[in-house]
């Protein structure tokens, strides 16, 4: 015996509410629009604001300097339809290629390659930041807030040395410098990764791989600090102590 | 007797020429030995980071707050104009300071009818600021490796020793302070004081650093980097006071210097011990 199941015709003209209705659904109302007057009907210009438009005229994250082009909204209906829209990354100005780009050439310290880190961004140091933070959770150290607040300190203390020793041609400018410092924390990831598999006894074997790690991060640092900006081609060995000093403070929150 | 620079070439410490950028406010030019902060040498990086509060400092009051901070704050580039040859030398004259045959006296120049001490390339008596800088965070580093090896890191504990470093500095640079103030005018240039205190951190970086690499070597080395330190300074500061004294008042003089070298005994044994709590 079939049920027979008294369903009403599903009306999608406007909303009319016969009885307990839950398959009924509605159509999406359009946002709301502001009447446009016509400018000939008018005389104040009248100025129409969207909320797609004012999405479009906000500049983009913090990461990346790139502004999302805002051509493509506006279209037809009033509200911006999904296919125009710009991909969520590239909005944010995050592009993962260059990041793996730079990352991997990091890898290599004895051959710099310096067209690549020729624009800065500081996306690839937040992920490589997470990286460590990461690993330093997993070594049991909550140590989020402190790593965050020496790679400031440390990029504004190399960006000072850097300017004041390379006098008046010196250009380094500080968001190249700190994504310098935060692309140069990837030996110091690593040690971080390392660490967590070397046991805690070993002591004399900690500080030689750390010193390996920390004299990487160095060399890739300077070496590109140095070819990045001018005026610091006769003072790279005073460059280079800077930029030890600061690798081995994080080497000193990995290895204790 | 050291010679960092070969031939030396008539080279203006300073050029009056204005940075492009921010407009800039049509002032006389203050005539102070190290130039004026404002228009040399490392000036972008003082006014990119003044930028922000361009209009507070560069409205109507421009001219006085101009010539203040270059009485107070000399042109901080004539202190990082330093080599490697320099740095070098310097750390030799500073951690053996009776070892160095030469004079100690710094070398004036002429510079614009007014006379103006060499930048430190030129003239390895000058001080400079990039040792001192290094010095300090080599001591901060230093101290949290010496920390770690007894168990007690901690990234507070580094930070404690960061603030006890700075707290240091100060007290060194408030005796010189005081001790020139209570002879003369006191009218040397405040970073010139700073880079004088900073060079004790040379040899703490040391003393510490013979503290971790034997534990007993650092009864040794205390006593030899205060005493050390202690030359040093009094040998440096000898000149200074003597330019800047009013009076001739020869014992005087003596008796604050002997002073200054014995309280490097107290301060930077204080600065030695490095522990968890930072009094002591």
């Amino acid at each position: 015996m079939t049920k027979e199941f008294a369903v009403p015709p599903v009306d999608f003209s406007g909303g009319s509410t016969t009885g307990a209705n839950f398959q009924q659904r509605r159509a999406p109302a359009p946002p709301f629009q502001p009447p446009r007057p016509s400018s000939a009907s008018s005389s104040i210009p009248f100025m129409s604001f969207d909320a797609a438009s004012a999405a479009a005229s906000t500049p983009a994250g913090p990461f990346g300097g790139t502004i999302a082009s805002s051509s493509s909204f506006g279209g037809g209906g009033g509200y911006a339809s999904f296919e125009d829209e710009e991909p969520l990354l590239d909005e944010l100005g995050i592009h993962p290629d260059q990041i793996w780009k730079k990352t991997r050439s990091i890898l290599n310290p004895f051959r710099i390659n310096k067209t690549v880190h020729k624009d800065s961004d500081l996306s690839g140091p937040i992920f490589l930041y997470l990286a460590l933070c990461l690993f330093q959770l997993l070594a049991g150290k909550i140590q989020f807030g402190v790593i965050l607040g020496w790679v400031v300190v440390s990029s504004i203390f190399l960006y000072i040395v850097f300017n004041m020793l390379a006098g008046r041609n010196g250009n380094l400018n500080l968001h190249t410098c700190t994504s310098l410092v935060g692309y140069s924390l990837l030996p110091v990831v690593m040690l971080s990764a390392v660490s967590l598999f070397v046991p805690q006894g070993a002591g004399p074997v900690r500080f030689v791989i750390a010193a390996a790690f920390v004299l990487w991060a160095t060399r890739a640092c300077s070496n590109l600090v140095v070819s990045l900006a001018d005026g610091g081609e006769e003072h790279r060995g005073l460059i280079s102590y800077a930029c030890f000093l600061i690798y081995t403070l994080f080497s000193l929150l990995v290895i204790f | 007797m050291y010679n960092n620079m070969g031939p030396q070439p008539g080279m203006p410490m300073h050029q009056g020429i204005p940075q492009p950028g921010m407009p800039m406010h049509p002032a006389i030019p203050q005539p102070s030995p190290f130039g004026n902060p404002f228009s040399g040498p490392g000036s972008g990086l003082i006014r990119s980071g003044l930028g922000a509060y361009g209009e507070k400092i560069f409205g109507s009051s421009s001219e006085y707050v101009q010539s203040n901070i270059s009485r107070y704050f000399s042109d901080p580039q004539y202190y990082f104009q330093v080599n490697d040859q320099y740095v070098r030398n310097k750390l030799k004259i500073v951690l053996f300071p009776f070892l160095h045959r030469g004079h100690w006296t710094r070398i004036s120049e002429p510079v614009g009818g007014r006379l103006s001490y060499k930048p430190p390339i030129y003239d390895i008596n000058a001080p400079d600021l990039y040792i001192p800088l290094m010095a300090f965070g080599t001591y901060v580093v230093l101290a949290g490796l010496s920390l770690g090896l007894y168990g007690k890191f901690s990234p507070e504990a580094l930070n404690w020793l960061f603030v006890k470093g700075m707290v240091g500095w100060f007290l060194q640079v408030m005796l010189l302070k005081i001790s020139l103030l209570s002879l003369g005018s006191g009218e040397a240039p405040l970073l010139d004081i700073v880079a004088y205190a900073g060079y004790t951190f040379t040899g703490l970086c040391l003393a510490v650093l013979g503290k971790i690499i034997w534990g007993y070597s650092y009864y040794v080395l205390i006593p030899w980097t205060c005493l050390c330190t202690g030359v040093f300074l009094v040998k440096t500061m000898k000149p200074v006071l003597f330019a800047e004294a009013r009076s001739y008042d020869s014992s005087r003089h003596h008796y604050l210097l002997i002073f200054v070298a014995l309280a490097q005994f107290p301060l930077l044994i204080w600065l030695g011990n490095i522990s968890v709590n930072w009094l002591f």
